[in-house]
């Protein structure tokens, strides 16, 4: 009985690759290293290009307990500070969104430019005796970089580019991203009770189409699992490629018509890649889909998902595309609400201790259903963290 | 619907000019029933005319009402309601909460050719706003 | 010069260490601790008005360094301070936020206290008062409490300083208001809000001076009705604040009208504005013809209960309360135009402190005194400093 009560501590015969410790989704400490090694250092994807199509054009979030907030300069390029007021710390914009060549905080009227220089303080005479500079003032810059069209930032000043960092991992966007068609059509955002990464599984983990009704009736079928593709890069970063879908085949849906396929894409084409550690981009024909989970403790996260199409799409087209998101990505549609269904279940087994582990192990030769994409990332995990994914209380190397 | 659009010009239109609002709340801790606003017609007009300069609660507060009596008094052609309230407050980031409920008392001007509101006491159940609110219920 | 690097964000300010409060005093779990402690487990805290308590029998409840107590009168019509907690269980007593008790009644097990804390009933011995069980059985656990103009204060510290040691001259700026013979204040306003920000940060938007550009009623009636060099901020021993010599001009705000001929309070103008922020969690604060009494909370170090009172004169006529009501309720009802906020003002520095996103904040700034000078903001730290034997700067160093 391997599997009794009285031995569930007891790991399966195993590689370490192959099994990953309830531990790495519940521990307070590794959670707090997580902050520090993997979002203190990768990049992150904050939003796309269109979201910031004028000069002045803003959008704030929170990152790792940080207010953000990403601005097109009048130069046209787009920067990042903390929201937060030299003066006397207040956050300063509070909309998600909007249009300022000022950042003006509400609370004594302190602004700061586009570039983050300080340019007003009212009634500044009565800093004189402190010494206190206007120069001294500016905004906190965060590392900003745009990479095909994705606006990405780096709470490191050291870190090597982003287009180094991502490497070859999106090449399979190139055409449709790169070509600077391309806007966001969809967002929405939500808070899940579930550590961040077992979102991110849900977007590494191929097996799991079986959950899906959609995907059962419209994926697993068709094509052949030997013409999938599950693949790694640099940096943790993964792929899988090669599956199509027959849309008509689920009821209410169909076929995909070619002339709405996104550049690059054939119209039942489906492949996605994982920018490690927490963005997801899907490409499904007539519509993408982006995913970034960020935490907000070890067992709470926030998901956004972006929705992209052609910035000229006529009314007509615009309506079927986010008719075709909607299907399987709005947050009324049959996939994502099943996606988190699921990673707050995993959540409830390994929140206190009743599920200890989870397998990583299917094998197929980087094919049909393979493992390999969770095995890779969290290989990259194990690398960043100096820790094991299958025994991670024990950090293996030193800071 | 006016107050929910901030729509105050809308919402000025709709009362009478013998409009008489207030707010009220009873507070278990001093045992005494409260005003927590009180206005007339020009000073609502006033008062709301002056929220967008202010810094205001972020998001958007919304009105569920349900009408539960109606008294009608066609000698006076005054309507005498009682409704019950709640409003609901949704933050930047599309979250929704429970800002407040309540009750209201009105009294409705049936005279003119429309109907207006002449009189609103709302009282409240809520009794902790937070951070309050510059628009009122 | 442009903005800074993100990575530098943890060096302070080049000014001087009383220039600046470290962003760790509104977050820091082991300053929280200390400051229950060693600040609020030691001063003076305002609990209620005595209007709120008036006949033998009534008591008010409220929590206090996370203590949950309750004042109440007594046959000898003496203000009490209690534990709300049955010394013999540990039992809530009293459950609402006041009230009038025949006899404080355990919620779990027979026993009663009477008003001045001592067990008529118990358990072992329900009916006898007089038996030796009683008499050996423990009284409710009292702290100090006194009153001065009609204020009650408490202390949780046995050893306390008697009250008027510590306010000094705290209140001096209000000695002809509560001084005038026969004049009884009574409480008419109370508004309780749950606000997601450390305590420190609504104390300071009484305190800063500097803030009213944010209001648009202080920047029409207040900073343009009297000149800066006129007002006139003082610091007291035990960290005690005030402030006078400002003025409003009312009808400056659209909506609302002067008020000339209404009915101020004794040894104040119509148009006057007073405030005396007391160390470290109680503001008592005057607009001529209203005066309102605030206390902060802290429940955590990032959410404080408000509690917020406005006052009026006992038996005045009607017409008069009303018109103290729509002036209280212009700036400082949940419906007002300043307090909502103030309490903007507070969640939002809670958003860049409470995680550790902002490092510092800047009170830096001089006007000999006057005008929108930190004066005050620096002696507030100080007196918490010297309190908590941290440094604001610096907390993690004592």
């Amino acid at each position: 009985m391997e599997n009794s009560a009285g031995t569930r501590q007891t790991l399966p015969e195993m590689p370490d690759t192959h099994v990953v410790s309830g531990a790495v989704y519940t521990d307070k400490a590794i959670f707090e290293d997580e902050k520090r090694r993997v979002f203190g250092q990768c990049w992150h994807l904050a939003c796309h290009e269109s979201e910031l199509g004028e000069a002045y054009d803003y959008r704030t979030f929170d990152y790792i307990g940080t207010p953000l907030i990403a601005i097109r300069g009048g130069d046209g390029v787009v920067r990042t500070f903390m929201n937060v007021c030299s003066h006397r710390g207040a956050k300063i914009i509070q909309e998600p969104s909007g249009n300022a060549k000022r950042l003006t905080c509400f609370y004594h009227l302190w602004s700061y430019d586009d570039r983050g220089n300080c340019v007003d303080i009212p009634r500044p005479e009565a800093y004189e005796s402190s010494g206190l500079k206007k120069d001294d003032c500016g905004l906190f810059e965060v590392r900003t970089e745009t990479h095909l069209g994705l606006v990405f930032i780096n709470l490191d000043d050291k870190a090597p580019p982003v287009a180094d960092y991502i490497g070859a991992a999106l090449d399979p966007f190139a055409d449709s991203l790169g070509s600077g068609e391309l806007e966001v059509f969809h967002y929405n955002r939500a808070i899940l009770h579930a550590n961040w990464k077992a979102w991110q599984e849900t977007n590494l983990d191929l097996y799991h189409e079986w959950m899906h009704v959609l995907l059962r009736r419209t994926q697993v079928g068709e094509g052949s699992m030997n013409t999938r593709v599950v693949k790694s890069f640099e940096n943790g970063h993964t792929m899988g490629g090669g599956l199509k879908a027959s849309y008509d085949k689920y009821k209410g849906m169909a076929a995909r018509d070619p002339g709405m396929a996104l550049p690059g894409l054939g119209p039942d084409d489906f492949f996605f890649v994982d920018l490690w550690p927490n963005a997801a981009l899907l490409a499904r024909g007539t519509a993408i889909r982006i995913d970034v989970v960020t935490p907000i403790d070890e067992k709470t996260m926030l998901v956004e998902w972006r929705g992209l199409g052609l910035k000229g799409d006529s009314a007509d087209v615009r309506r079927t595309r986010m008719q075709h998101h909607n299907q399987y990505w709005g947050p009324f549609g049959r996939n994502v609400p099943e996606d988190a269904f699921a990673a707050e279940a995993c959540e409830l087994g390994f929140r206190h201790g009743a599920a200890t582990r989870q397998l990583i192990a299917r094998e197929e030769g980087g094919k049909g259903q393979d493992d390999g994409m969770l095995r890779a990332w969290y290989a990259e995990w194990a690398r960043r963290m100096g820790r094991s994914p299958a025994n991670p209380t024990n950090a293996i190397a030193p800071d | 619907m006016a107050l929910d659009a901030e729509d105050f010009t809308a919402f000025i239109d709709l009362c009478s000019t013998e409009f008489d609002y207030r707010i009220t709340v009873y507070s278990p801790e001093i045992r005494k029933e409260m005003i927590w606003l009180d206005q007339d017609y020009e000073g609502m007009r006033a008062l709301l005319e002056m929220v967008p300069q202010h810094l205001k609660r972020l998001g958007t507060l919304k009105r569920h009402v349900s009408v539960y009596i109606i008294d009608h008094d066609a000698t006076a052609a005054i309507a005498t309601v009682t409704s019950s309230f709640i409003v609901t407050h949704t933050d930047p980031d599309g979250v929704s909460q429970l800002f407040v409920a309540g009750t209201y008392y009105d009294e409705v001007d049936c005279r003119g050719d429309r109907y207006l509101l002449k009189r609103r006491r709302a009282h409240l159940e809520t009794r902790d706003l937070g951070i309050g609110s510059h628009i009122p219920i | 010069m442009s903005a800074r690097r993100y990575q530098d964000r943890a060096r302070p300010p080049n000014l001087r260490s009383e220039d600046y409060v470290s962003g760790q005093v509104y977050r820091d779990d082991g300053v929280f601790r200390d400051e229950l402690d060693t600040v609020l487990g030691k001063v003076w805290h305002f609990a209620c008005h005595v209007s709120e308590v008036p006949e033998p029998g009534d008591y008010r409840t409220f929590l206090h360094a996370l203590q949950p107590l309750f004042v109440i009168r007594g046959e000898d019509e003496k203000l009490r301070c209690f534990f709300n907690t049955c010394p013999q269980c540990g039992a809530r007593l009293l459950g609402d936020g006041a009230g009038t008790a025949a006899r404080l009644r355990c919620v779990r097990h027979p026993g009663q206290f009477d008003w001045s804390g001592r067990v008529v009933a118990s358990a072992q011995s329900e009916d006898n008062a007089e038996s030796d069980v009683l008499s050996a059985a423990p009284r409710l656990r009292e702290i100090h409490a006194e009153t001065k103009n009609g204020l009650v204060f408490v202390n949780l510290d046995d050893a306390a300083q008697p009250l008027d040691a510590f306010l000094g001259q705290g209140l001096e700026i209000f000695d002809g208001v509560f001084g005038d013979d026969g004049v009884e204040y009574e409480v008419f306003h109370f508004h309780r809000a749950t606000v997601k920000a450390n305590w420190k940060a609504w104390q300071e938007t009484i305190v800063d001076l500097y803030h009213e550009f944010m209001h648009v009623v202080l920047r029409t009636t207040q900073m343009t009705a009297a000149p800066m060099s006129a007002r006139d901020m003082r610091v007291y021993p035990n960290g005690h604040l005030a402030i006078g010599g400002l003025k409003a001009d009312y009808d400056n705000y659209k909506g609302y009208s002067a008020r000339d001929g209404s009915a101020a309070f004794p040894g104040l103008t119509v148009d006057d504005a007073r405030f005396t922020p007391l160390f470290p969690d109680t503001t008592i604060i005057t607009r001529g013809t209203v005066m309102r009494i605030d206390t902060v909370t802290p429940l955590d170090p990032h959410r404080t209960i408000v509690e917020s009172r406005g006052l009026g004169i006992k038996g005045e006529p009607e017409a008069d309360r009303l018109m103290r009501m729509r002036h209280h309720n212009d700036y400082w009802g949940p419906f007002g135009r300043n307090v909502p906020e103030d309490a903007f003002a507070a969640e939002a520095c809670e958003k860049s402190f409470g995680k550790g996103a902002g490092r510092y904040q800047i009170i830096a700034r001089d006007e000999g005194g006057r005008g929108q000078d930190d004066l005050m903001l620096r002696a507030y730290y100080k007196a918490w400093s010297e309190m908590t034997g941290r440094l604001a700067h610096s907390p993690g160093n004592t």
